[in-house]
């Protein structure tokens, strides 16, 4: 059963508690920059998205590892990396398209999602529900009840 | 002794949270107006309100319905040369 | 542990920078936030100078648990000795500066002297520069913001900043962050201005670290269910504080036409709900849930296509009922114009709307303001007046000095149509009806003012078992409490209970709306002393943290008294007491404040604060409150 976080930059607040709880899950304290999950932001137009891993299929960073040490578990999906094998060469982060590899540059060491335990923090904190955890088979299905709603709405007043 | 677990008076409120009504603001009543009602007479007072509806099952008062109740209100304003 | 952030110095006249470690022994005395700032400025402000002059003391600070796991630990503090009452500057914005500030290394600043050209300060990592702003004098505060990242390269750096209006010296000038954030009330925006300070920016990536994380976690999250789970809170949501605005205006508490009448009557266009439909969505302070701010585009004229934020209550009594409009596209504009200068919106519509009270009793003519046309609900006029204020021209000039001042210049009987106590203009609404609120205007510290004791849950009508929960913790009071609004018995002691907390949750840095303002259920003392635990590792009892509050008014109090306020400046202008509110529900029509009993609430506000029938603190409290050798100069 693959998971993965779903994101809904349209109900995205901007308040920034999923990085916040991020850092505090993971390190044990309050730093922002030591988050898994950033909010990009184009504050003077009140545009917020947040970029998380996405957990690819055929993910870059697995393939460009040259210690073999970032691997994806075919049960939950999860892109997660081994410490002990990494060098730290960073060419994940060089190659990742979302940017969602990081750099923590106080305990020296890649960072990426890796679910907090199968109970993504920032999803438990995210009130607005821009960020939820789904099974991937069932991404697509409140988009679909939503655009469903719509034409239904749409035939009912037509028929009227 | 932050540690223990007596729950606060606010803590404790999180249960009785009440959804489906609105409080009149003449009277103070709690009543329940039908599912999206725009107009609703308080069945204590009588006064009448104009109704919101911040979610699906949130009622709030968005204003009292002013031809019923104003007409003094545009005597004053009128009184006070406005429109 | 995370409370190792540090105090800085700075000399903008002589560019000396000195930072310090902040004393335990001060944290437990004043935590941190707007309660260490009243002892700053006690200590660093010398009595009786000109609040635009090189000796006042611009401070800045982020409270106790800025950034940390308290649910909208998001609020950042600014003071000085305001410019326009010539008391207490002091005023509370939220955003991401403070914690932003925090990662930076840096609690409080304290910033002296005055620079010769337009400058900023860049915090970042423990270290602080003072940077040319020659390049940003004369930008709008959203402008500004996006130039120092672009200096800086770096799109995280936040800053707080002054628009034109704190430039030119508005005395209602704030300070600005993020799009709409505003240090709003007291005209600091106009003491960075005459030091030539353009904007505060910060970027530090360095741990807040939590004392006990996976319990702060836990209770945080508790704290937010709670929190967000109260209609009030579903309400702000949407609505943010407009709904404030309708509630009141329901039953005619809303001030309209400078005082006149008490309800803006069948104006669906301005109301809360129509505002909510040309809302986009909304956005949130840092780790807040509630996301009180609306995002809009102006849909009509001129400005047409433009971003904003808000409005909140203020630009709606400022922009619609205080001036007779009832267009929200001119509420829209109005905060859009108010938040890019840098003024205080709530001043501004005062300002405007006494100026349109005089226009109409004839003391205004056309000849005082250069054919402008100042009758009521001129949408047009109101626009181009706070063009006017903020970039100082014409009448503008003469509104900008705030309203005693105006008053003087204007003369004639210009000064009976201002609604202002101390010097600072009255809310957007009317009082007369509720005497525990009115109370509030007429003590706060500040002049004028709904953030520093309002006992807004009294208008709910709350049964006296539930009152007594609440107002008799953490300290016990068996005095009256009385569930009317209307009545007089036992106000004075929400009013002083508000303000302790009021004050208590600025020295945390928490946001008013997650503690007893807007909702009875909401967090106070009991859950902070586990917030203050679990993420600073401090024990603090509920009584020790009302202590902190207490201190903290008391300081403010002896503040202004040393810059000569007395009794007489805990009042309330005389439409208050002589002119009863014509309109709004028959429970509260014909409503105004009496006289005797007004006095004889005032008198037991100051003996239950513990200050003498002159309103100054009496030996025993301060000695109580540890306040008895200040100015101590520990910092």
């Amino acid at each position: 059963m693959e998971k993965i976080l779903v994101i809904d930059s349209e109900k995205c607040t901007g308040c920034r508690i999923c990085e916040q709880v991020c850092s505090v899950w993971h390190e044990k304290v309050v730093n922002t920059y030591r988050s898994r999950i950033k909010i990009v932001k184009w504050e003077m137009t009140g545009e917020f998205l947040p970029m998380v891993c996405r957990q690819c299929d055929n993910a870059p960073c697995v393939q460009v590892c040259p210690m073999e040490a970032i691997s994806k578990d075919s049960d939950t999906g999860l892109v997660s990396v081994n410490y002990d094998k990494c060098i730290g060469c960073l060419m994940c982060i060089s190659i990742c398209p979302f940017g969602a590899m990081s750099y923590d540059f106080i305990d020296n060491k890649v960072m990426k999602c890796d679910f907090c335990d199968g109970k993504p923090q920032c999803v438990r904190f995210c009130d607005a529900q821009a960020i939820q955890f789904k099974e991937k088979s069932n991404t697509n299905k409140d988009a679909m009840q939503t655009a469903a709603e719509q034409v239904r709405k749409a035939a009912t007043s037509i028929n009227k | 002794m932050t540690g223990s677990h007596n729950k606060t008076l606010a803590e404790k409120s999180i249960k009785g949270r009440t959804t489906g009504q609105f409080r009149c603001l003449y009277c103070f009543e709690r009543v329940i107006p039908p599912k999206n009602a725009t107009e609703y007479t308080c069945t204590k007072c009588g006064y009448a309100w104009r109704i919101w509806w911040f979610s699906p099952n949130e009622p709030r008062i968005r204003g009292p319905v002013w031809e019923k109740h104003e007409k003094l209100s545009r005597e004053k304003m009128a009184e006070k040369g406005g429109a | 542990m995370s409370m190792n952030r540090k105090i800085a110095y700075i000399n903008l006249t002589t560019r000396e920078i000195k930072t310090e470690n902040i004393p335990e022994k001060i944290r437990r005395l004043y935590l941190g936030g707007r309660g260490l700032d009243n002892y700053l400025l006690y200590n660093h402000v010398s009595p009786n100078i000109d609040p635009l002059s090189s000796e006042n003391v611009a401070i800045i600070s982020a409270g106790l648990l800025v950034g940390t796991l308290a649910s909208a630990s998001s609020r950042t503090h600014v003071a000085a000795k305001s410019p326009l009452t010539g008391f207490i500057g002091s005023a509370n914005v939220g955003g991401f500066f403070g914690p932003e500030m925090r990662q930076a290394g840096f609690d409080h600043l304290v910033i002296k002297g005055k620079s010769e050209k337009p400058v900023y300060l860049y915090l970042n990592n423990g270290k602080i520069e003072i940077r040319d702003a020659s390049n940003l004098w004369g930008k709008d505060s959203c402008l500004t913001q996006t130039m120092i990242q672009k200096e800086l390269n770096d799109t995280d750096v936040k800053s707080l900043c002054i628009g034109q209006a704190g430039e030119n010296l508005v005395r209602y000038a704030c300070i600005r962050t993020s799009v709409k954030n505003a240090a709003g009330r007291t005209g600091i925006g106009a003491v960075w201005g005459s030091k030539n300070l353009k904007a505060v920016a910060a970027k530090g990536t360095m741990n807040i670290k939590i004392a006990h994380a996976m319990e702060a976690l836990e209770y945080n999250k508790k704290i937010i269910d709670q929190i967000v789970s109260a209609k009030v809170s579903k309400t702000m949501q949407k609505l943010g504080t407009l709904f404030i605005w309708g509630a009141t205006n329901s039953t005619g508490l809303v001030r309209t036409r400078n005082f006149q009448l008490n309800q803006l009557t069948n104006a669906d266009d301005v109301e809360p709900e129509s505002i909510e439909e040309e809302l986009v969505g909304t956005a949130g302070c840092f780790g807040c849930q509630i996301h009180c701010r609306g995002k809009y585009i102006i849909k009509h004229g001129k400005y047409k296509g433009t971003y904003d934020e808000g409005p909140e209550y203020t630009s709606l009594g400022a922009f619609a009922s205080e001036v007779g409009c009832t267009s929200k596209n001119t509420v829209l504009v109005g905060n859009h114009l108010v938040n890019y200068y840098g003024l205080d919106t709530l001043e501004t519509g005062s300002m405007i709307s006494w100026a349109m009270e005089l226009y109409e009793k004839g003391i205004l003519t056309k000849k005082d303001t250069n054919g402008l046309d100042l009758t009521w609900g001129n949408d047009e006029t109101v626009i181009k007046l706070i063009h006017m204020i903020a970039n100082r021209e014409g009448l503008g000039d003469i509104l900008a000095e705030g309203p005693i001042r105006a008053a003087d210049i204007i003369g004639k009987d210009s000064l009976k149509y201002q609604i202002h106590v101390k010097g600072m203009s009255n809310l957007h609404s009317d009082e007369r009806p509720t005497p525990a609120l009115a109370l509030n205007v007429a003590v706060s510290s500040r002049g004028s003012d709904h953030l520093r004791g309002r006992p807004a849950i009294d208008l709910y009508h709350l049964p006296e078992k539930f009152l007594k929960k609440i107002y008799g913790n953490p300290v016990p009071y068996d005095g009256p409490l009385t569930s009317d609004y209307r009545d007089y018995e036992g106000k004075p002691w929400q009013v002083i209970w508000q303000e302790i907390c009021y004050e208590a949750v600025d020295c945390l840095g928490i946001c008013k709306f997650h503690t007893v303002f807007l909702g009875p259920n909401m967090p106070a003392f009991d859950e902070w002393t586990k917030l203050i635990y679990f993420n600073t590792g401090m024990e603090f009892t509920a009584k020790e943290i009302w202590d902190v509050g207490d201190r903290g008014y008391t300081m403010e109090r002896l503040f202004n008294i040393r810059e000569g306020l007395n009794r007489s400046h805990d009042n309330l202008v005389d439409p208050y007491f002589d002119e009863p509110v014509p309109l709004g529900l028959p429970v509260v029509r014909g409503k105004f404040i009496d006289r005797d009993k007004f006095k004889i609430m005032l008198d037991q506000y100051y003996e239950l604060h513990g200050w003498d029938e002159n309103g100054v603190p009496k030996p025993e409290t301060l000695e109580k409150l540890s306040l008895n050798n200040e100015p101590s100069g520990l910092l």
